[in-house]
């Protein structure tokens, strides 16, 4: 192949060589030079990591055959064993109860487990396989473990803003706040900007300039919000302060909807 | 129904010591203590009774009725999973035949009842005697909004309040909910309500539901509506979930019994408007959530709601019913994360409630209303096994 390369940028031999193109011919010798060369390491590398790469696969595929053996075994052995209606009976009310069967619950831990185990062994025959190959100047491995890593937190910090959005918006309304969805949207923003302000952190981008930068915004979003909502309830506070100091031994009506004394019938939710 | 009997027609009950009621007392003042005691001291022979209290006795009380040291009075409003371990246990120590629980402010309940309630469980072959009380127009909404219709749809049974204070238990019924209260008390839960009627009706056992006439009903002290009717309508959802095996076949519902009488209101209709307002307000801002639980009819007719003048705001029962059946679904099928679920049902029950006043502010008895209710949650119960079995059916 090196000299199929070489043939290529070669002038052809039939051709006679002009004294202007003498110069000519040494640049493309050695730029066939340099390719050969590149072209050597980055075969040799592929030769030296093939091994890695294979042995990633066989371990991924051995314990996903593993995984499926367990699993399978598990859900035979826990039905048999009649697991569902053990832990029905010993289990509670409890908000964080499984949605699926505990049995199914189980087997499918012991698969993911297994493939998880194969997946860190590959990795570590590929990393073996890397770092003896060659010590050449690539840097690719490490920064897709960050991106990687990046990714898992973009996924967490966008499912805890939705969460903590959906529950301050709900809470809000509840509590009757005319600015229930700006709260909202506010809170999701932060946690949002906070998110991409640690991915960009892990992927090790914009060094000073993310910290800053959201820094500026997180205190931008929390001082609007502050605005916002004092602005919005200035009213709600005074009236509050004023009730408070003309009774202040009277305690708040339980319920929201309770109507103030006198005013009409009497609602009892329980 | 069964009416409560007067105390002459009661047959005495077995005077052998060791063999007779433990009547098991919630925390209250002294004075209601001390009526309780004695509506009990003149109901039954001194002998046959075993009493249980967290409060002090009076210094003068009967020497003669046996006391046992009760646990310590549970802060909870309702019956919870440990009252009902602690009267199985109590009950087995004390080699009681039946138990009488009596909630907080019993002391306003007629010594006839306590002892219709007793009797119940003593002479005749009940399982579970529950009371039904009398109470104002507006009072118990969520009972007669969700827990009502939803254990009459579900389980069969017309005991008007399922999530009573009060309850008579024969020894079997007490062991059988002490094994549920187990489950709790075992997940240090022992603060969660139980639903005695659904026990009773899931193992076979024989209810009875005697008028008790008005009572003052104990409220919830601390947290609010928004903390409180998760805790219960999440606590009930749960029961059913747990249950779906039996509620989903068929069962025949017992006759109506005679219409519960409210006591007379003599006051102002109560004021809707922020019942209304808080409705109008989730509307315009829960859409998003409301539109993963509910499907676009009941969504439809939320609009429809949304745009009503206070006046004609009326909630029809069936969108009602087809609303807390969705709600159940999302539970057990976790479409949204719980605690959001069961927060979005509050703007929700907040407008069956000012529906409800408005319908009974035109004159409408209220108790017709809430039967209305119960009746299309019956109607609708084919959607919810529906839906149960099949949940990702076409859902218009």
């Amino acid at each position: 192949m090196q000299h199929m390369l070489a043939m290529i940028l070669q002038p052809a031999p039939g051709q006679t060589s002009q004294p202007p193109y003498a110069a000519n011919t040494t640049v493309w010798h050695h730029m066939s030079d340099a390719l050969h060369q590149s072209l050597d390491r980055v075969l040799s590398l592929l030769i030296a990591i093939l091994p890695g790469i294979l042995a990633f696969i066989a371990a991924l595929a051995v314990f996903t055959l593993i995984g499926m053996a367990v699993s399978a075994l598990l859900r035979r052995a826990l039905t048999a064993a009649r697991f569902d209606d053990y832990l029905a009976r010993g289990r509670g009310a409890s908000e964080w109860a499984p949605s699926t069967s505990p049995t199914a619950l189980v087997a499918r831990a012991s698969f993911w487990a297994s493939i998880l185990l194969g997946l860190v062994i590959g990795v570590s025959a590929f990393d073996a396989a890397y770092a003896t190959a060659t010590a050449l100047p690539s840097s690719l491995l490490p920064y897709l473990t960050r991106v990687v890593g990046a990714g898992f937190l973009l996924i967490a910090g966008s499912l805890f803003a939705r969460y903590l959005a959906r529950s301050v918006l709900i809470g809000a309304v509840n509590e009757q706040l005319q600015y229930a969805r700006f709260l909202s949207l506010g809170v999701k923003w932060l946690v949002l900007v906070l998110t991409a302000a640690m991915v960009l952190d892990h992927l090790q981008m914009g060094g000073n300039v993310v910290a800053l930068a959201f820094g500026i915004l997180f205190g931008g979003i929390v001082l609007t919000l502050a605005l916002a909502v004092g602005l919005g309830s200035r009213d709600l506070v005074s009236r509050s302060l004023e009730s408070h100091a003309e009774h202040p031994t009277e305690r708040g009506a339980p319920y929201p909807d309770a109507p103030p004394a006198g005013s009409g019938e009497s609602i009892r939710h329980f | 129904m069964a009416t409560s009997d007067s105390i002459s027609e009661v047959t005495t009950p077995s005077a052998a010591p060791g063999n007779g009621l433990l009547v098991l007392l919630a925390a209250m003042t002294a004075e209601q203590l001390e009526s309780v005691l004695v509506s009990l001291t003149a109901s039954f022979p001194a002998e046959s009774l075993v009493i249980a209290s967290p409060d002090p006795f009076p210094e003068d009380f009967d020497p003669s009725v046996r006391i046992v040291a009760a646990p310590p009075a549970s802060p909870s409003w309702t019956r919870t999973a440990a009252d009902f371990v602690s009267a199985s246990q109590l009950a087995e120590k004390n080699q009681a035949r039946a138990i009488l629980m009596l909630g907080a402010e019993s002391g306003s309940l007629a010594p006839s009842s306590i002892r219709t309630l007793a009797d119940a469980v003593l002479t005749t072959p009940t399982d579970l005697a529950v009371p039904c009380y009398q109470l104002p127009p507006h009072a118990g909404l969520v009972n007669s909004a969700i827990l009502y219709p939803l254990t009459r749809a579900l389980f069969a049974s017309r005991a008007r309040f399922p999530l009573a204070v009060d309850l008579g238990l024969s020894l079997r019924m007490a062991q059988r909910l002490a094994g549920a209260a187990h489950r709790f008390t075992a997940a240090n839960q022992g603060e969660a309500p139980l639903w005695p009627v659904n026990e009773a009706t899931v193992a076979g056992f024989s209810i009875d539901q005697f008028d008790v006439g008005p009572r003052a009903q104990p409220q919830p002290g601390g947290p609010d509506l928004n903390s409180i009717l998760p805790l219960v309508t999440g606590s009930l959802f749960a029961d059913i979930d747990a249950k779906a095996a039996f509620w989903q076949r068929y069962r025949e519902l017992p006759p109506p019994s005679d219409p519960v009488p409210h006591a007379p209101s003599t006051d102002a209709p109560a004021d809707i408007a922020p019942m209304l307002h808080a409705f109008r307000l989730a509307y315009s801002n829960l859409q998003e959530v409301w539109s993963l639980v509910l499907p676009p009819n009941s969504l439809l007719g939320l609009k429809r709601l949304s745009t009503t003048d206070g006046d004609l705001f009326r909630m029809p029962e069936s969108l009602w019913a087809r609303i807390v059946f969705d709600f159940l679904l999302a539970y057990r099928l976790r479409t949204i994360n719980r605690g959001h679920l069961l927060g979005a049902l509050i703007p929700l029950y907040l407008a069956w409630v000012a529906s409800h006043i408005n319908i009974t502010a035109s004159g409408a008895d209220p108790e017709a209303h809430i039967e209305a209710v119960a009746a299309a949650f019956e109607a609708d119960k084919t959607y919810l096994v529906s839906r149960w079995r099949w949940p990702d059916r076409f859902n218009p």
